[in-house]
């Protein structure tokens, strides 16, 4: 039955190949943790990808109940703590995950460079990968702000005016971040928008190409 | 792939399923075997997760108040080193600090491949990359910890304001009732002995927000994540409901 139904759905839309490529590939042995110990720190860029799974997650989950404007949102994130079934598990995992995320991907980049992978032909791959690494900083710098407390509102007061100092452009900055001179409501929904919407959008397209180029060119041999 | 004498690996046929006698070179199916370990490794991690967000709740200071500005304002902890480096750097010059620094760093990074050409790929045969990471790493370190120290004395001078000053001047309301006894046998481990919180909140003027049943309630089937059911049973948890409910603040 469940054959069947596989046949019937490959024949219409062929998915023997896309699951031959994605899955049934040889994984050297040099990266196996079970043929050596030493072979987890190539465990890092696998467990990011786990943990940015959990933050997207626990952030749908938080999406349901989170608020994004100035009224509301402080009491919507103490509801969520306070109230919420498991409420306050799911946020703690979405603000511990995003200091675990930044901490595997530090040990990740450096795994890599450490070891010389980014050399050709993986460059473009390491420029992605760069590229991720500035998009998770900006989730880190948008999300700080959303709960709305004294600790959010004050910290990204200091990161909007070093933003602001930039020459030239600056005060163009300034505007877009934060929709006029002062931290308010404006600031408070684009960085909500940034957030849930821009910077993820940016994330899965970099995720994809990232992923993409590591089975086109498979992980770099041992050193 | 080799050839071994006609054995080859059929593709999507799992390495439990492959002949014994054939030969292998260590590699590993992805699917489902390799991916079965990362799974094990992740699972670990997770649960290790799981178990820090459970003993580390995360907190709620007071609401942003845009007219407070005795607040002493810090950057989470991997902004600390950019916020230090500006410290540093004397005011008329600071988009040094904010574009030119990071930026040059920024670029490098991106840059790696192509300023790291030669073909040898263990660290110790190429110094210069090696070192230069090690030394921006442990830059950034030092800055970090750094920034970390000068806020916790800048927050040891000027210690900030209570997020809920009402807990601190509520006394406890009749402190000789049974209940209290009851109390502090059975609560006073989460809720602490003054009632001010430890694991669990904070239950002084737990009164202005529950009933005495639906205290009992609570206490009867627990609240999720932490407290469990049934930690005070029949008679006790009408007293201590009862007693709870009186814990009121004006």
């Amino acid at each position: 039955m469940l054959k069947k139904t596989y046949d019937w759905i490959d024949e219409r839309l062929g998915v023997t190949p896309i699951w031959r490529d994605l899955a049934d590939h040889e994984v050297p042995a040099h990266v196996n943790p079970a043929n050596k110990m030493s072979a987890f720190i190539y465990c890092f860029g696998g467990l990011t990808f786990l943990i940015i799974m959990t933050q997207i997650i626990s952030g749908m989950f938080l999406a349901m109940y989170y608020v994004p404007d100035i009224i509301n949102a402080y009491k919507s994130v103490k509801y969520i703590t306070d109230e919420v079934l498991l409420g306050s598990i799911v946020r703690g995992m979405h603000f511990w995950g995003a200091s675990l995320v930044i901490i595997m991907m530090i040990l990740h980049m450096l795994r890599v460079f450490f070891t010389g992978a980014y050399k050709a032909p993986r460059e473009l791959n390491w420029v992605v990968g760069v590229l991720i690494f500035g998009v998770v900083m900006g989730f880190g710098f948008t999300g700080y702000l959303l709960p709305w407390d004294q600790k959010a509102y004050w910290a990204t007061a200091v990161g909007a005016k070093i933003a602001a100092s930039v020459p030239w452009i600056g005060p163009y900055i300034q505007t877009l971040l934060v929709g006029g001179p002062d931290l308010g409501a404006v600031t408070l929904t684009r960085f909500f928008a940034i957030h849930v919407f821009f910077l993820p959008a940016a994330l899965l397209v970099l995720l994809g190409l990232h992923f993409f180029m590591i089975r086109k060119q498979s992980i770099a041999g041992p050193m | 792939m080799a050839d071994h004498s006609g054995k080859e690996r059929i593709p999507g046929v799992p390495r439990y399923r492959r002949p014994k006698d054939m030969p292998t070179s260590g590699t590993e199916p992805f699917f489902p075997n390799f991916l079965l370990k990362e799974w094990i490794v992740g699972s670990v991690i997770l649960v290790a997760f799981i178990l820090w967000i459970i003993f580390n709740p995360v907190e709620l200071t007071a609401v942003a108040d845009p007219a407070d500005t005795s607040f002493i304002p810090v950057p989470d902890w991997y902004f600390l080193f950019l916020y230090q480096l500006l410290k540093y750097i004397p005011g008329e010059i600071i988009w040094l600090g904010t574009v030119v620094i990071p930026g040059i760093a920024f670029t490098l990074l991106l840059l790696a491949p192509w300023l790291d050409r030669r073909k040898a790929r263990h660290p110790m045969k190429r110094p210069i990359a090696t070192w230069g990471m090690v030394i921006a790493m442990v830059f950034m370190g030092w800055l970090t910890y750094e920034a970390r120290m000068q806020h916790e004395e800048a927050l040891a001078k000027n210690p900030p304001k209570p997020a809920a000053p009402q807990v601190k001047d509520t006394a406890i309301v009749d402190p000789n009732d049974p209940g209290a006894k009851i109390f502090a046998q059975n609560c006073a481990a989460c809720h602490g002995a003054e009632l001010k919180g430890q694991v669990g909140p904070s239950l002084l003027g737990v009164g202005n927000k529950y009933t005495a049943e639906q205290i009992q309630g609570i206490i009867k089937s627990g609240k999720p994540p932490i407290m469990p059911a049934n930690v005070v049973q029949g008679d006790d948890a009408v007293k201590v409901a009862q007693w709870l409910a009186k814990q009121k603040q004006k």
